[in-house]
């Protein structure tokens, strides 16, 4: 028998943490932006973006996609805690015991309030040890310098630092596909570190199927 | 024994001049926020005055606010005994079915008529859309739910129609409507 009374918990029918309307605040008498906890949230502009990337091209020449991934490392490290805790807060439980389902959608959620795009898992190579992300309508893809290979590198970054903290196991990403080569999405390849070293150059010549026909054969 | 009714003081009259106009500020601001209809009148204000159509618009809001308010004290109220109601023959009708599955269901369903209360309070049935149908359509899809959220729905309905009146019933249709179909039809979430 099902009791309504203990499909509340505390009275309350948790919904989307994330939704937008109710997730980000602002207070135009200080000048904050806020999330619905009172946590700071920081809007950069494109502007700021576009310096970086040409700040760390003119400053670190061939190592600015290293610093970026890093940094995203930094911020994934982070965003993984921060995310943690908000969801798990918000549902009552630690986000281990959380659906497989509802903590995907939880994080599509976040990706998009924090302006940063769509995302979507595709699982289809779990089987073999990879996890593919794909990402849609990104700044940093979008601002990034044009080039003839993947330029999301800090996004790389906050995925594998994201997935590793998840999974326990330290796990390298690369980008595969870009929306600033002309792909339909951003590809973000997961995977240990050893698997994942051919890719690293196959990334820059070859198209996300090849890439995966090659590693999957 | 009578006590005479002492005559107001000028400090009184002047309270209760103060209140009212704190009063109608408040209803203003209200209005403004909650209406995004009325909300887009307020912003042209430094242009022109209000057409009497715009006009006529919050006098049918404000006129409507008791009905509204009375609507959701019912709704707030008798929740429980209302979904009670459905849990029951939802369990009847669906006597296979797993018990973590009709709970979700039925989770989904309470965040389903929280959020049609409020958006009849606010009459504003884009927080159906953006806080309940972009959020749980993707879960039921995902979960395959919707043979049993079909059934669930008509029980709420007819349980809804039961416990409020006619008219409470009209504030409160068109938010459920559009999350109910919404719900049920196939389309992609966005």
């Amino acid at each position: 028998m099902i009791s309504v009374a203990d499909l509340l918990i505390n009275n309350r029918v948790p919904g989307n943490f994330f939704a937008p309307d109710v997730y980000v605040r602002g207070d135009l008498e200080v000048g904050l932006l806020e999330n619905r906890q009172g946590d700071r949230l920081l809007a950069i502009p494109e502007t700021l973006i576009q310096a970086i990337y040409s700040g760390l091209a003119t400053e670190t020449g061939q190592a600015a996609s290293l610093v970026l991934f890093n940094c995203g490392k930094w911020w994934g490290k982070s965003f993984y805690t921060r995310f943690s805790e908000q969801v798990g807060g918000y549902y009552s439980q630690p986000i281990a015991n959380l659906p497989m389902v509802e903590f995907l959608q939880a994080l599509q959620e976040c990706w998009m309030a924090h302006g940063w795009g769509k995302i979507a898992l595709d699982q289809s190579y779990q089987q073999q040890g990879f996890l593919i992300v794909k990402g849609w309508n990104s700044a940093f893809a979008r601002l990034a310098p044009r080039k003839n290979q993947p330029v999301c590198h800090l996004e790389a970054g906050v995925l594998s630092a994201f997935f590793s903290q998840l999974t326990g196991k330290d796990l390298h990403c690369i980008q595969t596909s870009c929306e600033s080569m002309g792909a339909d999405c951003n590809r973000f390849l997961l995977g240990i570190a050893p698997r994942l070293a051919p890719v690293e150059a196959m990334a820059a010549t070859q198209d996300h199927d090849a890439i995966m026909s090659q590693l999957c054969p | 024994m009578l006590m005479p009714v002492p005559m107001p003081s000028r400090l009184m009259i002047f309270l209760a001049y103060l209140i009212s106009l704190l009063l109608s500020i408040f209803l203003l601001c209200v209005l403004k926020i909650m209406h995004p209809q009325i909300a887009s009148v307020f912003d042209e204000a430094e242009n022109r005055y209000l057409k009497p159509d715009e006009i006529k618009l919050i006098g049918q809001y404000v006129a409507s606010m008791p009905e509204r308010l009375d609507t959701y004290r019912n709704l707030r109220d008798r929740e429980p005994e209302i979904m009670q109601a459905v849990v029951d023959q939802l369990e009847a009708e669906f006597p296979q079915e797993s018990e973590e599955n009709l709970e979700r269901c039925l989770k989904n369903a309470l965040l389903m008529l929280r959020y049609c209360g409020l958006s009849l309070l606010v009459n504003d049935e884009t927080i159906v859309q953006h806080r309940f149908l972009d959020w749980v359509k993707p879960l039921s899809q995902a979960y395959e739910t919707k043979a049993v959220d079909s059934k669930l729905y008509r029980l709420l309905n007819q349980q809804l129609s039961k416990a409020l009146s006619p008219k409470q019933m009209g504030y409160l249709s068109p938010s459920l409507s559009l999350a109910q179909d919404g719900l049920l039809s196939q389309t992609a979430k966005r």
